[in-house]
């Protein structure tokens, strides 16, 4: 084996492990494309790690989680089933209207957004936020279908606003906390809020790293008093920004 | 389970949920988190049914780095970095109840065993920070203070150890 071999084989033991940086698995998905060799050692480096578990003291699950699995699995059978194909060959042609839609989507709720913006009661941090806003992060419902929000971050990368839409009111008990995640350090609020009636809410808030440093922005559902860490599931989350 | 055969979900169930929380109570370390890996990891697999590819390897170990990767999601995204370390290191005396449905479950549990006990403590100590504790490379050679071509190459050299051992035993055979 060539010496450019061996680096990708010590690579390829740490990829089935899940064990590499983002660039570094980007790396070996590009090499293992054109190397027959490396991707044939990197399937068996992965069902090897698959294999791992077995080695561990066996531990029964709470015995009512089948029930939950098998609820679960029978609401998302329905877009499984046929009735969706029926509308497949569309799909081709509905390509391009549907992405016209959603730009022209993104744009009302952009200008909604400014609109917002320049309601509010004059500030310092509005001020700069509708005169020139620094960063955008979009948030997607990922544990709630239909929920969206946007995170505009100030030019001094410290203060920002967050609106959001979609999520459902909650008790006097509960609020939505933001969490700003990083890679090996403990996960940190941004601020706790409430949505209205309606579901939608618009915060001030604090950011508190460098979004350079996050490597996902979340948001879940905590108790009032807010929580050390996220303890409940995501709800909406983004792991990229500009 | 590909046709979407509920039936399956649950015998695939009844055969590796076991397994599957086990690995998630290993890495997330609260066994309510592990419960929320578990369900995850089945809908996961169940929503995936359609376009697995046997290819990629038997479905019981797609199903478990489908665990172990939410599991280190949860754990990245909650400080248990220090209380996992403080846990037992890899075990190598796993009892026989059963998860595992195949004939040749227990065999495979003795080798995995024994194939881990093989490795030297630096070996096994890679392997457990990599997979069970969630760190990159770059944050082991950190953690241990070490090289980071010495920490990759002891990674490799235990991987390979492990493939020598329990290869014939796992490769795939588009059973399922």
């Amino acid at each position: 084996m060539t010496e450019e071999h061996d680096h990708f084989i010590d690579d390829l033991a740490a990829y089935a492990l899940g064990s590499l940086s983002e660039s570094e698995r980007a790396r070996v998905e590009a090499h293992v494309t054109s190397c027959s060799t490396c991707a044939r050692r990197l399937k068996e480096y992965q069902a090897l790690a698959g294999v791992l578990p077995v080695g561990l003291d066996l531990v029964e699950p709470p015995p009512d989680t089948w029930v939950s699995i098998r609820a679960g699995a029978r609401r998302r059978r329905q877009p499984h089933g046929p009735a969706k194909r029926i509308f497949l060959p569309n799909w081709r042609w509905a390509t391009w209207p549907l992405v016209t839609g959603l730009v022209a989507a993104l744009l009302v709720w952009n200008v909604l957004l400014q609109r917002e913006v320049s309601l509010r009661p004059p500030g310092p941090e509005v001020e700069a936020l509708a005169r020139r806003p620094g960063r955008l992060v979009i948030l997607a419902g990922t544990g709630t279908p239909g929920a969206s929000a946007r995170i505009l971050v100030a030019v001094d990368g410290h203060h920002g606003h967050l609106a959001i839409a979609g999520l459902r009111p909650v008790s006097s008990e509960r609020v939505y906390e933001l969490w700003f995640i990083r890679s090996g350090a403990a996960p940190v609020t941004g601020g706790t809020f409430r949505v209205d009636a309606s579901g939608r809410a618009w915060v001030a808030i604090t950011v508190p790293v460098s979004l350079d440093d996050a490597r996902a922005i979340t948001i879940t559902e905590e108790a009032s008093s807010g929580s050390a860490a996220p303890t409940g599931q995501y709800l909406l989350e983004a792991r990229a920004w500009r | 389970m590909q046709a979407g055969d509920e039936a399956a979900l649950e015998m695939l169930y009844k055969r590796y949920a076991g397994l599957v929380f086990t690995l998630a109570l290993r890495i997330v370390g609260d066994p309510e988190l592990a419960r929320e890996v578990l369900q995850d990891a089945f809908l996961r697999c169940w929503d995936g049914r359609e376009t697995y590819d046997p290819g990629r390897g038997r479905v019981p170990w797609w199903l478990m780095g489908i665990a172990r990767n939410r599991a280190i999601d949860l754990l990245r995204s909650r400080s248990h970095q220090a209380r996992l370390r403080e846990q037992q290191p890899l075990s190598s005396a796993a009892p026989a109840s059963g998860s595992l449905d195949a004939a040749d479950a227990a065999a495979l549990r003795r080798a995995v065993a024994s194939a881990l006990e093989s490795l030297s403590p630096a070996q096994r100590q890679a392997i457990e920070l990599a997979y069970y504790g969630g760190l990159t490379q770059a944050e082991i050679a950190q953690q241990l203070d070490e090289p980071l071509g010495t920490v990759k190459s002891r990674t490799r050299e235990a991987m390979e150890r492990l493939r020598v051992s329990l290869w014939s035993l796992i490769e795939p055979r588009g059973e399922e």
